[in-house]
């Protein structure tokens, strides 16, 4: 009786597809891509401050090094501020459920300040700026680790900007 | 709304209840004599981009919150919303 149902079943019904899956699905996420970008934007920050004429008035030679220099910098700079924006917003999008919310009530102000520290890095150069992004990132990668069940711990960095890394046990 | 269809399963979001590649059979007959109810899993449209398997997990001014039942792998009402019963197709009602 159950072979004859399942005849009928399986020549008269089209079989179509149902989806029980995520975007892609991958499950693959994570916040190292932000960090090493917010890293990077310190970097770029630091050296257009360390760039020096050795005049007021430097020959012309040098004042076109020094502005070819300041836009290679500057674009590296814009790329990575930028870099930092989209992988927090991806995380943030399409990882962070409600349930997150209800133990860590302060995600979306982290996320709102990662946009707007980030624009800052981009518009200024400031160090400071550039400074604390870093470390609203590892903030946001700490909780993205928590939310994993994986103890997140500070690493130090190779990187010359000396700092640490968020990466999880 | 078909009375009676079968779906092939692509994912892993209602494991283990329902696996990756099992088919099932949708039937929208139940809530012909009954409203969708928590724990129902139901097929349904999601916004025209797909059809979905999902669980009701709660109802909400006559509007249905869905999950996986594997939440680590599963886009649902935590990600869509609420859903309405005009997009619901049907009730799995038998697994192949």
């Amino acid at each position: 009786m159950k072979s004859i149902f399942h005849f009928i079943l399986n020549n008269f019904f089209p079989e179509k597809t149902a989806y029980a899956h995520c975007d892609i699905p991958c499950g693959i996420y994570d916040p190292h891509s932000a960090q090493v970008a917010a890293h990077t934007v310190i970097r770029m920050t630091t050296l257009i401050n360390e760039l020096k004429a050795s005049s007021k008035e430097p020959p012309f030679e040098e004042r076109k090094r020094i502005i070819s220099q300041v836009a290679r910098l500057t674009n590296i700079k814009e790329i990575h501020a930028e870099l930092v924006k989209h992988e927090v917003r991806v995380l943030w999008g399409d990882y962070f459920k409600e349930e997150h919310l209800k133990e860590y009530p302060d995600l979306h102000g982290k996320v709102f300040k990662i946009m707007k520290l980030a624009s800052k890095a981009k518009q200024e150069v400031s160090i400071d700026a550039a400074n604390e992004l870093l470390s609203l990132v590892q903030d946001f990668a700490e909780i993205f680790y928590k939310t994993k069940g994986a103890e997140p711990v500070r690493v130090k960095t190779v990187y010359p900007t000396g700092g640490e890394i968020v990466f999880h046990k | 709304m078909l009375l009676l269809q079968k779906f092939k399963i692509q994912g892993h979001s209602m494991e283990p209840k329902i696996k990756d590649t099992d088919v099932v059979l949708v039937s929208f007959i139940p809530f012909l004599f009954k409203n969708p109810a928590v724990g129902d899993i139901v097929a349904f449209n999601n916004k025209g981009k797909q059809i979905l398997i999902k669980r009701i997990k709660k109802i909400e001014n006559g509007r249905y919150y869905v999950r996986g039942d594997n939440k680590d792998d599963s886009l649902d009402s935590r990600n869509i919303g609420f859903i309405s019963k005009s997009r619901i197709l049907g009730q799995v009602i038998y697994k192949l």
